[in-house]
């Protein structure tokens, strides 16, 4: 049931991923608070769930720095929704921090993996 | 990327309650969303919601999160601060304008004086590297004060020195610009050929003189101010190459110098060429000296020093015991006044910080009123930060509005110095003084310092509290800081004292200095400057004056005229030995002598100066006869003691070192300045001792200015070439004379002024808080049976304590500064009792005044109020 679904499986979100989370998610496109939240727990095999208390501050600081544009539009349920998308200085950010993040993998994978 | 940033703040700064409205909208389709996927997933309506809402998290402190986002909710929240401060200082309305009214005083007068500093002594002289630029003087045996130079020591400076990239020697001096055929008089500056390539400043149009030294032929050129080709030529272009007549001789205008250009202090309309002839013997130059790039002054000053001990030995009559001296061209420019100045600006300072401890002193007695409301916001959970916030602006704001008001009044005060201080007091670079861009920042940065200074106190005060006591309010009797306030009440009591006793004194001094009996009549007396055209002969000189004399005295309405060399009441008089001729000639050292003035007949009459015994001057006093003399009364006592000085004669070291017999015995005058006595002083006639400085005296029946029309018209009738510099009446050369002890006595009554200000609101403030403080214990009093009046009394005993404390440290500091006081004071004793006694009265008075108003509030605690609080 619903109510202790919540403390299963989850994992904590490291520090300054949910910037990079939010700007992959919206390479395939327009996408609106929501959905972000459930594209990201959907490809992560309801692991990663963002907490609306991150997820609203995050995209409002990633639009103020320039990376994100959002504009209001009409959602398939017929309802105004505010749909964000990357900018150009966005998909640079995403490009730079997707590089970042495989460098930090490698380097701990190379840190956990027994040594040869 | 940046600037994106920026306008996205902006706008969302300004459609901030746009923005508000779409978060909500964004966040509710959010849960909207989130309830009907729920309830797609089965879920019933309510449990969906539920289940929705506890997910989403508390609604509020997401949209307080996200809203913080954008970046500027501390703007919000300064503006939410400013908007509670104004309510705050609306409400207690009189002491905001007390408060604002203090700094805006203390805050004027600090930019004010600032502005003189920033404009005469900080802002570099207006020439390319200036401070290569010093000045080159002589110093004789015994003043050993810098002297003007020998143009024949200039000239073997100039071969000499190394030191030196250029040198030029300058002279100033009036100049008879004839334009249209009407003379006038206007600045001028002869100068040697490096002069301006020694400033470093070329021409805005043609050129200047040439290198090489002028002698004998000297051109005949001219290079004109840019004021001057403004007003005689309309800034035309074809100026250069016309012909003026300057001093009766024509000259080429070769060459125009840019608007401001100038020597400092020293104004000229148009520069000559200087002839460098080595048989003009004075002393009567300038020099100035651009220093070689990495010579020090003081390596350039022991050069100097060589070279002048070889000069003195090469040319023992003029030079002997001579040495030569170097001095910046700044320091010479402000040194006189450097001292006054930073003395003006310690004290401004001073009063600034004391202003800012009483602002401290009357915010702590209000905010002992607003414990509670600091409490009670504390105790909701209010972060200390946000309250030393809203403290902080309080005073932020007051500080501003006093800062505002202060520029405002500042402003005016540069304008009035700038136009109103007397020309007489000489103050250096006075056109150069502005409120301009370091000025202003100056004064905001006092601001903004001020208003933490005076904001620390009340916020740390505020923030200390015991929470829970307060809320009681179980005791009020905190003491803490109550010396510190009692000192500083103290203190401004003492300086008031000292001020107002300055300022007393100086007062009393000035009106003394105005009842002097100058031993002249300065009334109805027009003086008309001029310096006769040197290029004529004596005699020549001599007959112009006296037939412009006649002209003048047959206008109606005269009453009397005569000139003589140097006008009363111009700090200076021209001056020699002489000693009597029937006995052996004294040493040289032992040479008696005074002041000489060459006259003409008239002078007298026209100054109203009694001739005590023998006769005056008259028409038959000419060249050939007779040399004959008059002396005042002190010369009369001086040389012949027990005699009768007419019929005497008089060896004089003037001109030919005449022998002149004494005819007439005149009445003392001051002549330098009111609070100078008189001299001995020796009067000879222009027909005998021609005289090339000459100022008119004229003596009229009614207003004299009303004849400056006609005197000049006469001037010019007889010689078209000679011009006048300045025309004034005699009554305003004496206003001008005590000019400084004016200003002297404004600026310390003003200064005593706002020390008295200070030391009431000081004393109110603390008298004030103390009442706040002890009203649960008056209230008690009061219970059991004091008596208003009674409570009255002690609270006055309280305040008049300090004030007594503050007299007495005070009347120490008068006694302390008495020997400098003395020397600003005329015949008025620095222990003055009276002005003491006064003082003295004066500050208790105000005192008890500022005493009256919360000893009053005392009286009125209502015990049942005050005990119900408990």
């Amino acid at each position: 049931m619903p109510a202790h679904e919540r403390y299963r499986n989850r994992v904590e979100l490291l520090q300054g991923t949910l910037d990079l989370l939010i700007l992959q998610t919206l390479q395939w496109g327009a996408q609106h608070g929501h959905g972000i939240a459930q594209a990201i727990r959907n490809r992560s095999g309801d692991l990663l769930q963002i907490e609306t208390g991150s997820l609203y501050p995050a995209l409002h600081r990633l639009e103020r720095q320039g990376w994100l544009a959002s504009k209001w539009k009409i959602s398939g349920n017929n309802q105004r929704a505010k749909y964000y998308s990357l900018t150009p200085a966005g998909k640079k950010q995403l490009a730079s921090e997707y590089s970042k993040w495989q460098l930090f993998v490698s380097a701990m994978a190379g840190v956990l993996s027994p040594a040869k | 990327m940046r600037r994106k940033a920026i306008q996205f703040f902006v706008r969302r700064f300004f459609r901030r309650r746009a923005s508000e409205r779409d978060l909500q909208a964004e966040l509710q389709f959010h849960l909207e969303l989130e309830i009907r996927e729920r309830m797609e997933r089965g879920e019933s309506s309510d449990s969906a919601r539920h289940a929705a809402l506890r997910d989403f998290g508390n609604i509020g402190l997401v949209t307080e999160v996200t809203r913080d986002m954008w970046g500027f909710s501390w703007l919000e929240g300064l503006i939410a601060d400013s908007r509670y401060a104004i309510r705050m200082l609306r409400k207690s309305a009189g002491l905001s304008m007390i408060v604002v009214f203090i700094l805006a005083l203390g805050i004027s007068t600090t930019t004010g004086i600032f502005s003189l500093v920033a404009g005469i002594l900080l802002r570099p002289l207006p020439f390319p590297s200036p401070d290569q630029l010093v000045m080159i003087w002589e110093v004789p045996p015994e003043t050993k004060k810098p002297n003007v130079v020998a143009l024949d020591n200039f000239v073997a400076w100039k071969e000499r020195s190394h030191s030196f990239e250029s040198m030029a020697a300058f002279f100033n001096i009036p100049m008879n610009l004839l334009d249209q055929q009407q003379s006038e008089q206007v600045p001028g500056l002869a100068v040697t050929s490096e002069f301006f390539a020694t400033l470093g400043i070329p021409p805005l149009l043609g050129r200047t003189f040439r290198p090489g030294e002028y002698w004998r032929d000297k051109p005949r050129e001219v290079v004109l101010s840019y004021r001057t080709w403004q007003s005689r030529f309309g800034g035309s272009p074809n100026a250069i190459g016309k012909r003026i007549s300057v001093d009766a001789t024509h000259r080429e205008i070769i060459g125009v110098m840019p608007p401001g250009f100038g020597f400092p202090n020293i104004e000229a309309d148009l520069y000559t060429p200087l002839p460098v002839d080595p048989e003009e013997g004075g002393r009567n130059f300038s020099v100035i000296g651009r220093l070689r790039r990495g010579v020090s002054v003081a390596a350039a000053k022991a050069e100097m020093t060589a070279i002048a001990a070889r000069t003195a030995t090469e040319n023992v009559s003029l030079n002997a015991g001579w040495s030569a001296t170097v001095v910046p061209l700044l320091d010479q420019t402000v040194g006189s006044i450097r001292p006054v100045l930073l003395i003006l600006f310690g004290a401004t300072g001073l009063i600034l910080l004391l202003i800012c401890a009483n602002v401290a002193n009357l915010l702590l007695m209000h905010s002992a009123g607003r414990i509670r409301e600091i409490s009670v916001r504390l105790a909701l959970g209010a972060r200390r930060f946000r309250i030393v916030r809203q403290l902080f602006t309080e005073s932020l704001m007051l500080a501003a509005s006093g800062g505002l008001a202060g520029i405002a009044i500042a402003f005016s005060l540069v304008t009035v110095m700038r136009h109103s201080l007397p020309e007489s007091l000489h103050v250096p670079r006075l056109h150069e003084i502005a409120l301009d861009k370091t000025v202003l920042a100056f004064s905001v940065g006092i601001t903004v310092v001020s208003a933490v200074l005076f904001g620390i106190a009340p916020t740390f005060h505020a923030l200390k509290r015991d929470l829970i006591r307060d809320l009681h309010a179980v005791t009020r009797s905190v003491t803490s800081g109550r010396h510190v306030r009692n000192l500083l009440v103290v203190a401004e009591v003492a300086l008031a004292v000292i001020l107002v006793v300055a300022s007393g004194l100086m007062v009393r001094s000035f009106i003394r200095l105005l009842r002097v009996n100058p031993g002249f009549h300065a009334e109805h007396v027009l003086t008309l400057r001029m310096l006769l055209l040197p290029v004529r002969d004596d005699q020549f000189h001599a007959e112009v004056v006296r037939n412009i004399l006649a002209r003048i005295r047959a206008l109606p309405g005269v009453v009397a005229a005569g000139s003589i060399g140097i006008l009363p009441m111009e700090g200076s008089n021209s001056g020699t030995w002489y000693y009597r001729a029937d006995q052996p000639e004294p040493a040289p050292s032992q040479r008696p002598g005074g002041d000489v003035s060459i006259i003409t007949p008239g002078y007298f009459r026209a100054l109203a100066i009694p001739i005590l015994r023998g006769r005056d001057f008259d028409d038959h006093d000419r060249r050939g006869s007779v040399q004959v003399a008059i002396v005042n009364q002190t010369a009369a006592h001086l040389f012949f003691p027990h005699e009768d000085p007419i019929g005497k004669r008089l060896r004089v070291w003037w001109n030919h070192s005449p022998t002149v017999e004494i005819v007439g015995i005149a009445g003392d005058i001051r002549h330098r300045q009111l609070n100078t006595p008189p001299n001995p002083c020796l009067f000879m006639p222009n027909d005998q001792q021609p005289f090339p400085f000459t100022s008119l005296v004229v003596r009229t029946s009614g207003d004299p200015v009303a004849l400056t029309a006609a005197i000049r018209r006469q001037i010019r009738e007889v010689d078209a070439d000679q011009g006048v510099a300045k025309v004034e009446t005699l009554a305003q050369l004496v206003a001008d004379s005590v000019a400084r002890p004016r200003v002297e006595s404004f600026v310390l009554t003003a200064f005593g002024s706002i020390a008295m200000i200070l030391a009431c609101i000081g004393l109110y403030g603390v008298i004030s808080y103390s009442v706040t403080q002890r009203s649960r214990e008056i209230g008690i009093r009061l219970a059991l049976g004091a008596t208003a009046s009674g409570v009255f009394r002690s609270i006055l005993v309280e305040g008049f304590r300090l004030t007594v404390i503050g007299l007495v440290v005070g009347l120490g500091g008068v006694l302390l500064l008495v020997r400098y006081l003395r020397s600003l004071l005329f015949e008025v004793q620095a222990t003055d009792p009276l002005t003491l006694f006064s003082v003295v009265g004066l500050i208790l008075a105000t005192s008890l005044l500022a005493c009256y108003w919360p000893a009053h509030r005392a009286t009125k605690v209502d015990p049942a109020v005050t005990l119900r609080e408990e």
